[in-house]
């Protein structure tokens, strides 16, 4: 079953033929396919270069997780220069009055062509015209951007399918050829999206007993053993009393928000909360107010309104209010400051559900998501909900809290009944991933090593400074081999929970590294530099398709991810990084020379003053130095 | 004397200065001469008119500054003003609820006996509850897709080469080959010119309806639809009527009237949907789907249809609800299927025309907002499609399954079946003749229904059925136990009492499966028999 090392010297031999590189990898122009510096004898690496990046440099790493005592980190926005607004407004105004022009004389001369937006043969049109012109007139411009397709693992690499239009973007066309390129888009933060490896051996030993489906709702039929199991491992990992899963992440928000409030509930939500949450309270019937997005005075502010002015017009009570936040916002990289949201839940006894989408996996010493970063126990969170698209390389979400809410979860909410149960290839990675992040207790008695390495890491100077997180904490600890499947074995790299922490220290260093970088570089980047998300700020829509097709262009191809309104407010349109614990710190060197070049060309650095800003090599060269620097000196 | 006044002189000639500066600098300005003509002509006229016209000014501005802070100048009727003392006050005495009620004795027996099984599902399962194997007449594996060793084959290799998880939604690099490959699959099987891929069977429908329909469209729904579209329209806010369930001369009557309101109202043409399933999820009756493209055309509406349950367990090959009636499936404007329960893999599809689906593309909540399905799943779903459409002889079995098991069933005399004949599930209700005597209102209404139609604006309809919730589902729940214990593992069809619009009547559902020998159905048709008869005697 297990899969041979796949170290430079074997990967050419070994590759089957679905990892087998394409003649361009081979030849590694592009550099993506081979690690730049060769591995000495000693470091022997199991996984494929392209899908998680070879990296032995011990110094490379960071740890995750707020120092005690100290105050939580608020990185400020900072606004770009006047003419920068100033053009961007111009170049939407230009972009609508363009757009208006061309749909009153289209309709007039070539009606033909906007005849699903006019009513015909006594049908109204499917898409008014109004509201579709942002689609037809803004995006359509950049539609090369969008919906890329692709193929293989969504890891370090991933291959673009090339497509090109002949149309004026209606239409594009296949290529039929393949480009690999560096992969800092996808949600894969610890790195788990693998075709190879531990975890993939065990997804195909549990494809093999449980096949594919199981056939059903989880109360009609459709529970498995499987589903037992992962939720009882999730609700370890996560630190509370019980989970359940749902076999879609915006499903979990959807359908299980209703299920927690109703008609006479208040629900108090971030301005930026995820579309899903948005839809599950819609749904729910319950009051929605929203507040400025992570502002905890505008949140007591609101707190204090809303329950001392009770419901809206009869002036009842409220039956219960829930708050809703990200634990990190997934479009502005931002995470919330937990233990003020705690200290204000005592004081106004509101339930207090964290959207964990982003950080659960991604952050905390442990990687048990934000309670875990802040040393916070999680029990004092309601409701933890959470994906595992994101960090764990499967899909779906879950629900975690006290025992009575779960059950009372279970049968009151539309998934139990009516939505299929989640799939056992995805509940297997599930359990894989997260089993080695944790790492097996292993009976036998080869204890676990302790957490903080005792080797002379520049890192450990963190922890050590200040009071240990384990006193106020106490972090669940490893996973007693019972929790998992008999038939699951890990090799020891995962089970020892030693690939689990390195995953964790090098998604910390690359995120701390790219967002700092950019920083010193000169670019506005929103969010905690701990955060693997990091927006690039580029305000003009021009430029963001630029920024996007000059990325891609180049000689080591870079995807990545350009958002704009309605995702943001229609000013700050961004690059939205999506840094992995795959990614090495040459990867991410390329990411900001790429950065470096093309903001100079489309003038996109209106951060720091010039005195500030490092060099490129110097960045590169004092990259260890510039992570390791306290969050508040920087 | 001088002195004294010089700095009035001062002030005096600066106010002057100023003026006949903001005085060129009006002149400047580029259309201030007609400004001038204006204000001067009128005031000429008619002084007082200047005046009015001055109060209307600061009126607009006033307006203009307000508008930004509308919400709060309306609370600001219903406001009260507190002290912050209050305010702490007030905080202190709040009370919440608790966020969940815990389980009482009946939902906590209930949720311990759902079944689970051990290892994988199939028509011979073990159960965990029990410990032993059971015939499975639960879970939904119509044609047996789930235990296909080919479909697990090919998704096995899928896993090797692209992982488990997409790791990103469909505009964001989670676009993978075998997705765009799985939409194709479904519109060529379908023959539609374009289909779209849901990642979860369940929020398909609830997503696919506000892509369409907003505020002011007007939607003709059965009144017995299923939880999910309900939620589709919640969210949508669209304009609802209801006609009453798998009645489609309600539905004339209603589609009519929609007609005449518009034309009283004379507003202009807005989107009219109707929306309806295939066979139905509460009840297994089946939609007459000629007549009902023959009402939507002469009506101009769109249809929606719900083939979750209909889609790869009805038709020659599964094709659903278009197959067995041989209407063209471009016909249906937006046909909605489950590759979940159909196909066995994971999610669900609207197949329909290429506007209808690129619409879907930007405009839908579950798939722009949502990270795209397993790269396997697809596969599965793909190589799901290839079997059915190469052995017709699962679909024959299906059938010939659900013929035994309704032989059976109707025998027994202390139930009745909704279910259409062909249907792969069977809902199973209890007769309620045992216990009309106990109703307060033993009234004509039940059993002499009236010729008036329902109100279409409400969901209930004029002669609802009466029934006993608790009693009912009580009684099944004991059914489904005893079954269960006795190797036949069945289900109720599980609700969520009070969050849906209309309540359904209890019922145990059976799922039919091709992968059950005809002989093993029966045997587990006649357990269940047995217990009913000796039950409700």
């Amino acid at each position: 079953m297990s899969t041979p090392a796949l170290s430079l010297s074997s990967s050419f031999t070994n590759s089957t033929a679905d990892t087998l590189l394409t003649q361009a990898d081979a030849e590694n122009s592009h550099g993506l396919a081979f690690p730049v510096e060769p591995p000495t004898s000693e470091q022997v690496h199991t996984t494929v270069h392209t899908e998680f990046g070879h990296c032995s440099n011990e110094a490379h790493r960071r740890f995750s997780s707020h120092i005690p005592n100290t105050p939580v980190l608020h990185p400020e926005d900072r606004d770009p220069p006047y003419y920068v607004l100033l053009s961007t407004y111009v170049s939407y105004l230009i972009l609508i009055v363009l757009g208006h022009m061309r749909d009153l004389l289209g309709k007039r001369f070539r009606a033909k062509s906007y005849k699903h937006l006019m009513p015909s043969n006594g049908y109204a049109p499917l898409n008014s015209d109004f509201d579709s012109f942002y689609t037809r007139r803004l995006k359509k411009r950049m539609e090369e951007c969008f919906s890329q397709p692709v193929t293989g693992v969504a890891g370090r690499t991933i291959q673009i399918l090339d497509r090109y239009s002949k149309d004026f973007n209606h239409t594009q066309t296949s290529l039929n050829t393949v480009t690999r390129a560096l992969n800092i888009s996808s949600y894969n933060y610890l790195g788990f999206a693998q075709a190879r490896g531990g975890c993939a051996d065990a997804v195909e030993e549990g494809m093999k007993i449980y096949g594919v489906s199981t056939c059903g709702s989880r109360l009609e039929g459709g529970s498995s053993d499987l589903h037992t199991t992962t939720e009882s491992l999730v609700a370890k990992f996560v630190g509370t009393e019980d989970a359940l899963v749902s076999s879609m992440g915006f499903a979990t928000n959807s359908t299980y928000i209703p299920a927690l409030v109703s008609k006479g509930c208040l629900v108090i939500s971030d301005e930026f909360n995820h579309a899903s949450i948005r839809f599950g309270v819609r749904s729910s019937g319950a009051q929605v107010r929203m507040f400025k997005h992570n502002d905890t005075n505008a949140l007591e502010a609101l707190l204090r309104e809303a329950i001392s002015q009770g419901q809206p017009k009869t002036h009842r009570p409220w039956k219960k209010i829930l708050v809703i936040v990200e634990g990190i916002f997934s479009m502005e990289g931002t995470m919330i400051d937990l233990p003020t949201i705690l200290a204000l839940k005592d004081k106004y006894k509101f339930y207090l559900f964290v959207d964990e989408a982003h950080s659960i996996g991604g952050i905390g010493l442990h990687g048990r998501g934000i309670a875990d970063y802040y040393a916070v126990d999680p029990r004092k969170i309601d409701v933890l909900m959470g994906t595992f698209t994101k960090s764990f390389g499967a899909a779906g979400g879950y629900i975690a809290g006290s025992k009575v809410l779960i059950d009372r979860l279970r049968i009151r909410s539309y998934t139990g009944p009516y939505a299929e149960a989640m799939a056992p290839p995805v509940l297997t990675q599930i359990v894989a991933s997260m089993a080695s992040i944790m790492g097996v207790d292993n009976p036998a008695g080869t204890s676990m090593e302790s957490l903080a390495p005792s080797s002379s890491s520049s890192t450990l100077q963190l922890i050590s400074s200040s009071t240990s997180p384990e006193a106020q904490y106490h972090h669940p600890g490893p996973v007693p081999q019972g929790f998992l499947p008999a038939w699951i074995t890990l090799p020891y790299a995962l089970s020892s929970g030693f690939e689990g922490r390195e995953r964790l220290r090098r998604l910390s260093f690359n995120s701390y590294y790219l967002h700092r970088g950019l920083d010193k570089l000169g670019f506005i980047t929103y969010g905690h530099p701990c955060s693997p998300i990091v927006p690039l700020l580029i305000f003009n829509p021009g430029k963001m398709m630029m920024f996007h097709r000059m990325m891609k262009d180049r000689q080591t191809p870079i995807i990545t991810v350009v958002v704009a309104y309605p995702a943001t407010p229609l000013i700050t349109s961004r690059v939205r990084f999506c840094v992995s614990a795959s990614h090495t710190k040459d990867d991410i060197d390329c990411i900001l020379r790429a950065c470096d070049e093309i903001g100079d060309v489309l003038d996109l650095k209106h951060g720091i003053s010039r005195k500030d800003r490092w060099s490129l090599d110097e960045i590169c060269r004092r990259a260890v130095e510039l992570v390791n620097l306290p969050d508040h000196e920087n | 004397m001088a002195s004294a006044s010089s700095p009035l002189d001062t002030v005096v000639l600066t106010i002057a200065q100023s003026l006949s500066a903001v005085e060129r600098t009006f002149y400047k300005l580029p259309g201030s001469a007609i400004i001038e003509r204006y204000v001067r002509s009128s005031h000429q006229n008619d002084p007082g008119r200047t005046f009015l016209e001055l109060i209307i000014f600061f009126l607009v501005v006033r307006t203009l500054l307000q508008s930004r802070t509308r919400a709060d100048s309306n609370n600001a009727k219903n406001f009260i003003e507190f002290t912050e003392k209050e305010i702490d006050e007030l905080v202190e005495d709040w009370v919440p609820e608790p966020l969940s009620r815990p389980l009482d004795d009946v939902e906590a027996a209930e949720l311990a006996a759902v079944p689970v099984v051990a290892g994988p599902n199939g028509p011979h399962p073990t159960l965990v509850n029990t410990g032993k194997p059971a015939i499975n007449l639960a879970s939904l594996n119509f044609t047996g897709l789930a235990n296909n060793e080919h479909i697990k084959q090919r998704a096995l290799e899928a896993m090797r080469k692209y992982g488990v998880g997409s790791c990103g939604p469909t505009g964001f690099y989670g676009n993978f080959d075998v997705h765009i490959q799985c939409e194709k699959d479904i519109a060529e099987f379908l023959d539609t010119e374009s289909a779209i891929l849901y990642w979860q069977g369940f929020s398909t429908i609830s997503s696919v309806i506000p892509a369409f329909c907003k505020r002011g469209d007007i939607i003709v729904v059965d009144r017995a639809v299923t939880l999910s579209i309900q939620k589709g329209m919640e969210i949508s806010r669209s304009t609802i009527r209801w006609y009453d369930h798998n009645d489609l001369h309600s539905l004339e009557e209603v589609l009519q009237s929609v007609e005449k309101e518009r034309r009283k109202r004379k507003g202009p043409l807005t989107r009219r949907f109707i929306i309806t399933e295939g066979i139905f999820e509460r009840d297994g009756t089946m939609t007459d789907l000629p007549k009902l493209i023959e009402l939507k055309q002469k009506y101009k509406y769109r249809l929606i249809l719900d083939e979750s349950f209909s889609f790869g367990s009805v038709g020659r090959t599964g094709r659903g609800l278009t197959e067995l009636y041989n209407v063209k499936a471009s016909k249906v404007d937006m046909l909605v299927g489950s590759c979940a329960i159909g196909l066995c893999a994971t999610g669900g599809f609207c197949a329909g025309s290429k506007n209808v689906v690129e619409h879907q593309r930007i405009n839908a909540p579950a798939y722009v907002f949502s990270a795209s399905m397993p790269p396997l799943l697809a596969v599965s779903a793909s190589e799901g499609i290839n079997v059915l459409r190469d052995t017709p002889s699962l679909l024959t079995r299906l059938q010939d399954n659900i013929r035994a098991a309704r032989a059976l069933l109707d025998q027994v005399e202390c139930i009745s079946i909704p279910s259409h004949r062909a249907s792969p599930i069977i809902h199973i209700y209890l007769r309620n003749t045992t216990y009309t005597d106990n109703l307060l209102h033993p009234s004509s209404a039940a059993s002499m229904p009236s010729s008036k139609p329902s109100n279409p604006t409400s969901p209930i309809p004029r002669d609802a059925p009466v029934f006993d919730i608790e009693r009912e589902e009580r009684l099944l729940q004991e059914v489904v136990e005893e079954a269960m214990a006795q190797g036949v593992m069945i289900t109720k069809a599980k609700r969520v009492r009070g969050l849906e619009i209309s309540e359904a009547r209890p019922s145990i559902r059976l799922a039919m499966s091709s992968a059950l020998s005809k002989s093993d159905t029966e045997k587990a048709v006649h357990v269940l028999v047995k217990i009913l008869k000796r039950k409700f005697r």
